[in-house]
């Protein structure tokens, strides 16, 4: 990275950068661009004004004023995080945004890698949860058209299919295997209301996770200032 | 005392009075001018004591340029990188003036708040007396 210094301090302003740079992973590159290019003008400008001792303590002095790239960063993450979530409809965005919102830190590769596993494994037991309802509903649909068939025309598709009878009485046979078919497919329709039951108390958490954050959001001291200037 | 009762909330409250007050003095210094970065925190800090974290303007600057308040271009600088310059928007003008003016009454307040804690005119001792009759009553 060519910051317009030389030696250690040229190694010192890029090691600090390049943490800065971690830390603004998940906002867009040309924002990160953007930043970090201020940033290096503000450390050369400060770096240029400031003569007093080696150049390796002047540049520490001048890193020490601008603050740590986490301090510098730390007011203005959640927000861009959250921005970025929204136009790019990526939930894993989001959730890392509403994680720093809650705990203050940038999470990093780690962090980000442990919410999009939780998101995946969510995912995962959702789309679980649909597939054997669907199938059950499936399974008991055709099971019970099967029947209503063989009820018409015994025998239909005996070549293939070996129907155990529970009773002699064949019909009644037949007639006990649609009202079993019939429960499974009513079951598979049981999970599906459930999971919309269950959809819309987690939509209902999430609501409540957000209120939380906005909130916290208004309290903190990013949101006191904008209260100053809304009161016109 | 005032350390005792706060405890630690007390470095957050003046964290958010002085963030509140930084904004402020950022679309002041950029009223009388453009200005770059560090030359914002030098013309806000001067040579005064106030302990100031150069980076906390830049997550301000950047949320003024979003609210419509502060406009930036790069301008190639004569000696090491280019400069990324601010200059108020006429909506950040307008915006400046209001803040600037409620910031006046504020600050009148407290520094009365202050003052007339302890009337020594007694003609202000019965002034005191009857606004306490008066919130007595009501």
């Amino acid at each position: 990275m060519a910051n317009g210094f030389s030696g250690p301090v040229a190694q010192i302003v890029d090691s600090y950068l390049a943490r800065l740079r971690k830390g603004l992973s998940g906002i867009p590159a040309r924002d990160q661009d953007e930043l970090v290019k201020e940033i290096n003008s503000h450390i050369y400008e400060s770096y240029r004004n400031d003569t007093e001792g080696d150049e390796v303590s002047r540049i520490l002095r001048v890193l020490d004023k601008l603050g740590e790239p986490s301090e510098v960063l730390s007011s203005r993450m959640p927000e861009a995080m959250m921005t970025v979530g929204k136009k790019r409809k990526l939930p894993f965005l989001i959730l890392a945004g509403v994680l720093i919102a809650f705990f203050g830190v940038p999470l990093g590769i780690g962090g980000l890698s442990a919410a999009v596993g939780l998101i995946i494994g969510l995912l995962a037991v959702v789309i679980s949860f649909y597939v054997v309802a669907v199938s059950l509903i499936l399974t008991g649909w055709l099971s019970a058209v099967f029947m209503i068939v063989r009820l018409f025309s015994p025998g239909f598709l005996d070549r293939w299919v070996d129907v155990y009878p529970l009773v002699s009485d064949p019909t009644f046979n037949t007639i006990i295997y649609i009202v079993g078919a019939l429960l499974i497919a009513a079951l598979g329709f049981g999970l599906l209301w459930l999971g919309s039951r269950l959809m819309r108390g987690m939509r209902f958490v999430f609501r409540l996770l957000f209120a939380k954050i906005k909130n916290w959001r208004k309290k903190a001291p990013a949101g006191g200032e904008r209260t100053l200037g809304s009161d016109h | 005392m005032h350390y005792i009762v706060f405890g630690h909330n007390m470095e957050n409250k003046i964290t958010q009075l002085r963030k509140g007050i930084l904004e402020l003095a950022i679309l002041g210094a950029l009223s009388r001018g453009r200005h770059y970065g560090y030359s914002l925190v030098r013309t806000i800090a001067g040579d005064s004591t106030i302990d100031l974290t150069e980076g906390t303007i830049y997550p301000i600057l950047s949320r003024l340029a979003k609210e419509g308040l502060v406009a930036s271009e790069w301008v190639e600088s004569s000696q090491g990188p280019p400069r990324k310059y601010y200059t108020l928007t006429p909506k950040g003008r307008e915006a400046f003036s209001i803040l600037e003016g409620e910031f006046r009454k504020l600050a009148a307040i407290v520094t009365n708040a202050r003052n007339g804690a302890v009337p020594d005119d007694p003609g202000d001792r019965l002034n005191a007396l009857d606004v306490s009759k008066e919130s007595d009553n009501g």
